[in-house]
């Protein structure tokens, strides 16, 4: 007999089904098959962390005042009482100091930040390295690097919104910046900032920006890639019983719709564990901007830090002649660097496509080893990165280890362009290496611990083939299967299909499990 | 296909497309999608079972204590900055929220886990592509379409049409237009606070004198306007070194006084506040990007990303003994755009 609970379930059921004829999108959607990897979970980190983003920007933006409105500060923070500041500084400092739970939610929107740019840019990696972004899934890479520029852009404008003497030195650089580019640099700045700098709009421009425009935008975008991963279905590993054709996994509902919000969960808890316990941006130690003031070591979010890095090791080159200024020293490194850089990012795909030949589908997932130049482009790419970061705290890495400044930024200078090749040839030769490591295992196999005395008294082991379930891990070229299906026959009967335990990578899916059903 | 895939493709509700291209065959040892299939959680027996339910219950539980702490926390802890105790008001907010949700996201992983079942279950892909009938007629339509509207045939429907449309794109420029003050823009770049006759004021709005400033010492001053404290483009350094140290070119011997010279602070690269002075080397420095100046030989750049030296306002000392500026910049302070000269001279305005 059904229970009261079944029965309005039911009714609810069936009444909207007669509305929507949900019913069939509803049994399709909850049967939906998704193949199981960590590695799938860093996409999730920031679409969680995006939503964090919402929740607290939302609660934020009902007591920001956006407005450069010169205020004298009356609050709570008693240093600061009777400084004239901006209205938007005053209520940065209200909601640190005078909302019940402002600041906590304050520094939870700013780890939620860069926790979202840090996932992105994990889970970028993730998808090149694996090769993710091939057929028929390029579209879906360029909307992720979309959403990467979108979270720089997004990132800065909130960062700037405190009006502190911090943010206030950035947006004076990203000013300096747009009056650089060449013919236009004047028009540029004046139109986003009102006229000449400060302008006396911009805070109330950015603020519509950062709160409706660039989230609505981004929102847009992520509902279309997370679209496109469902009707494309996901990715997966090699592994037995997986092809081209298929997804083997587990079920949306309800293992896996309960782990994910449980994971969703935990990545809110791990946002409101820094935001209480971390301080991040204390905006009152900085002081309301005074376009005077700077305070030294000053260093943006982590995610401009490979931009200031590139301003910072730039020469000083700059052209003066026909009665016009040129300036290579800021457009190269802030406004060349960054289109060159994510233009080719997100033509990757389409240029490996190209170079490659490849035009065919792919649903099971590379491992970086077996594509030697792609997995050395990435690593050459990381490097050169990296050095650019490391350059965007120059002066902070001079201050802690006694160094001088000068020496740090010729020294990185030079490792920008000695370091990335040096790196794509080692990881090229790595991966060329554990092919070659693969081989081996394949050709002679693994050790059976039966020892042989041949006629001639030589004492030889016995070594068996891979057992399929891993050796469809390494069949990854024509010749390769053949071999594995070559030898099958010698398996056999042979106690290593069922006892084998390899180590590491070749590790059974399903662990324990897998044991278990092999012995059945 | 073995009929016991077909009735589990069944059970996850996708079609099963007899047609569709299925490669079992790519794998040489018997059919190994046979082998995928297992579950495991599902088989606990009752005691662990049991055990596993009252851990994710815990679990729950500790989630609750969070949210209850929360709040307890929001209403009772001291909040107001300065009391006792307040410092750790928003530590212990965050800790109590992050209990609440890591307890509750670890308890609904740990019960998938256990609890729930464990499968693996194989799902075809469908081909993403459409078949050709279906291409062939969306071209046709389109095609058909086309034709109907007649773009092809009316070329003079075709050209006002396109005008139309890009007259109303225009429509779009004033707006751009009204963004910014733009009628006086070279001007307002080229010119700052300072004018003839104006005292050099300190942070505090006083005027500076000769003998204020010790050798080695230096003093941020601003021109004598209104608000000129917050000029952006204003702000300068006013510095006193030996006067035998201090290198001065020619056609600028009268700009300083008594081995006291000034600079504009705003960097010629980015625009920062080059305001970190070191005595002995006479170096200014920009903390943003590491462009380093030489103050004792006109402020011209030793190392860093800024290409031209910091512009210097010529000074001078009135009847009062007070510091007054010449004049105004001979050329426009901070970063370079499109726009500025080549060269200025020296000469005061």
């Amino acid at each position: 007999m059904a229970s009261f609970g079944e029965k309005a379930a039911a009714g609810t059921g069936t009444w909207v089904d007669d509305r929507l004829g949900s019913a069939n999108f509803v049994r399709r959607s909850l049967n939906k098959v998704f193949p199981d990897h960590w590695s799938f979970m860093l996409g999730e980190v920031a679409l969680y962390s995006f939503i964090m983003l919402l929740l607290t920007g939302t609660y934020l933006s009902l007591f920001f005042e956006g407005s450069s409105k010169e205020v004298l500060y009356d609050g709570s923070y008693t240093p600061l009482k009777g400084i004239p500041m901006t209205a938007a500084y005053a209520s940065t400092l209200d909601i640190s100091f005078d909302v019940r739970g402002g600041l906590v939610m304050r520094q939870m929107h700013h780890w939620a930040a860069l926790l979202f740019m840090a996932a992105i840019v994990v889970h970028l990696a993730r998808v090149f390295f694996t090769g993710a972004f091939r057929k028929p899934r390029e579209l879906n890479w360029v909307m992720g690097v979309g959403l990467f520029v979108l979270g720089l852009v997004e990132g800065f404008a909130g960062y700037s919104l405190p009006d502190d003497l911090l943010s206030g030195t950035g947006l004076r650089i990203a000013y300096s910046i747009a009056l650089s580019t060449p013919v236009v640099g004047t028009w540029a700045a004046f139109l986003v900032f009102g006229g000449e700098y400060p302008g006396g709009h911009i805070i109330e421009r950015l603020y519509p920006i950062h709160i409706l425009l660039v989230p609505g935008i981004i929102l847009a975008i992520i509902s279309v890639h997370m679209g496109l991963v469902w009707y494309q279905k996901h990715t997966q590993f090699a592994s037995p019983g997986r092809t081209e054709h298929n997804v083997v996994g587990s079920r949306f509902f309800p293992a896996m719709m309960t782990k994910m919000a449980g994971f969703n969960m935990m990545v809110f808890g791990v946002i409101a564990l820094l935001g209480g316990l971390a301080q991040i941006n204390p905006i009152w130690l900085y002081g309301p901007y005074d376009p005077s003031q700077v305070s030294a070591g000053s260093q943006p979010d982590w995610y401009i830090g490979f931009l200031d890095g590139s301003t910072r090791l730039m020469p000083n080159w700059e052209v003066r002649a026909l009665g016009h200024t040129l300036s290579p020293n800021v457009i190269v490194p802030t406004q060349l660097l960054p289109g060159v850089i994510f233009t080719l990012l997100a033509l990757y795909p389409f240029l490996e496509a190209k170079l490659t030949g490849d035009k065919g589908y792919h649903n099971i997932l590379d491992r970086p080893r077996d594509k030697p130049v792609r997995t050395a482009i990435g690593t050459m790419c990381i490097t050169f990165y990296v050095v650019l970061l490391i350059a965007g705290g120059n002066d902070i890495i001079a201050s802690i280890f006694h160094l001088s400044i000068n020496e740090i930024t010729y020294t990185l200078r030079t490792a920008l362009f000695v370091l990335p090749p040096l790196v794509y040839l080692l990881t090229k030769r790595i991966c060329l290496s554990l092919q070659h490591a693969d081989d081996d295992l394949l050709h002679h196999g693994i050790e059976s611990g039966t020892i042989r005395r041949l006629p001639s008294g030589e004492f030889v082991e016995e070594t068996l083939p891979l057992p399929p379930q891993y050796a469809v891990l390494l069949e990854t070229t024509p010749e390769r299967k053949e071999l594995v299906a070559h030898n099958a026959h010698r398996l056999e009967g042979s106690p290593l299909a069922v006892e084998a335990k390899p180590k590491g990578f070749f590790r059974p899916r399903g662990g324990k499990d897998g044991q278990k059903e092999l012995e059945s | 296909m073995s009929d016991s895939i077909r009735d589990r493709l069944k059970a996850t509700g996708e079609d099963v497309d007899p047609a569709a291209p299925v490669s079992h065959g790519e794998h040489p040892v018997g059919d190994p999608t046979e082998s995928t299939h297992h579950s495991y959680h599902a088989e606990l027996d009752e005691q662990s079972a049991k055990r596993a339910e009252l851990a994710v219950a815990s679990l729950f539980m500790l989630a609750v204590v969070g949210t209850v702490g929360f709040i307890a926390t929001f209403v009772f802890w001291p909040n107001e900055f300065g009391k006792h105790l307040y410092e750790f008001y928003t530590p212990l907010l965050g800790g109590f929220m992050a209990l609440a949700l890591l307890g509750l996201g670890a308890g609904a992983i740990l019960w998938a886990k256990t609890l729930m079942k464990d499968e693996e279950t194989v799902q075809e892909r469908h081909l993403l592509s459409s078949a050709d009938e279906d291409k062939q007629g969306a071209a046709a339509i389109i095609k058909e379409g086309a034709a109907d509207a007649g773009l092809g045939r009316y070329p003079i429907l075709r050209r006002s049409f396109l005008l139309a449309n890009g007259a109303l794109g225009v429509l779009a420029v004033p707006f751009l237009f009204g963004l910014g003050r733009f009628q006086f823009k070279e001007a307002a770049m080229a010119k700052t606070g300072w004018h003839k006759g104006s005292r050099l004021l300190d942070e505090l709005g006083r005027p500076v004198k000769l003998g204020d400033l010790e050798v080695g010492g230096v003093k941020s001053v601003f021109p004598d306007v209104a608000g000129g404290r917050h000029m952006a483009d204003s702000a300068v350094l006013l510095i006193r070194m030996r006067p035998d140290v201090l290198h001065v070119r020619e056609s600028r011997k009268d700009w300083v006084v008594d081995g006291h010279i000034a600079y504009s602070v705003i960097c010629t690269h980015l625009g920062c506040p080059v305001k970190l002075y070191e005595q002995q080397t006479h170096h200014l420095f920009c903390p943003c990007h590491q462009s380093t100046f030489d103050a004792a030989n006109g402020a011209k750049v030793l190392f860093g990303p800024a290409a031209r030296s910091l512009p210097q306002l010529a000074i001078q000392v009135d009847d009062e003994g007070y510091f007054v500026a010449q004049g105004d910049f001979n050329e426009p302070v901070g970063p370079s755009y499109w726009e500025r000269k080549p060269h200025y001279k020296d000469e005061v305005k």
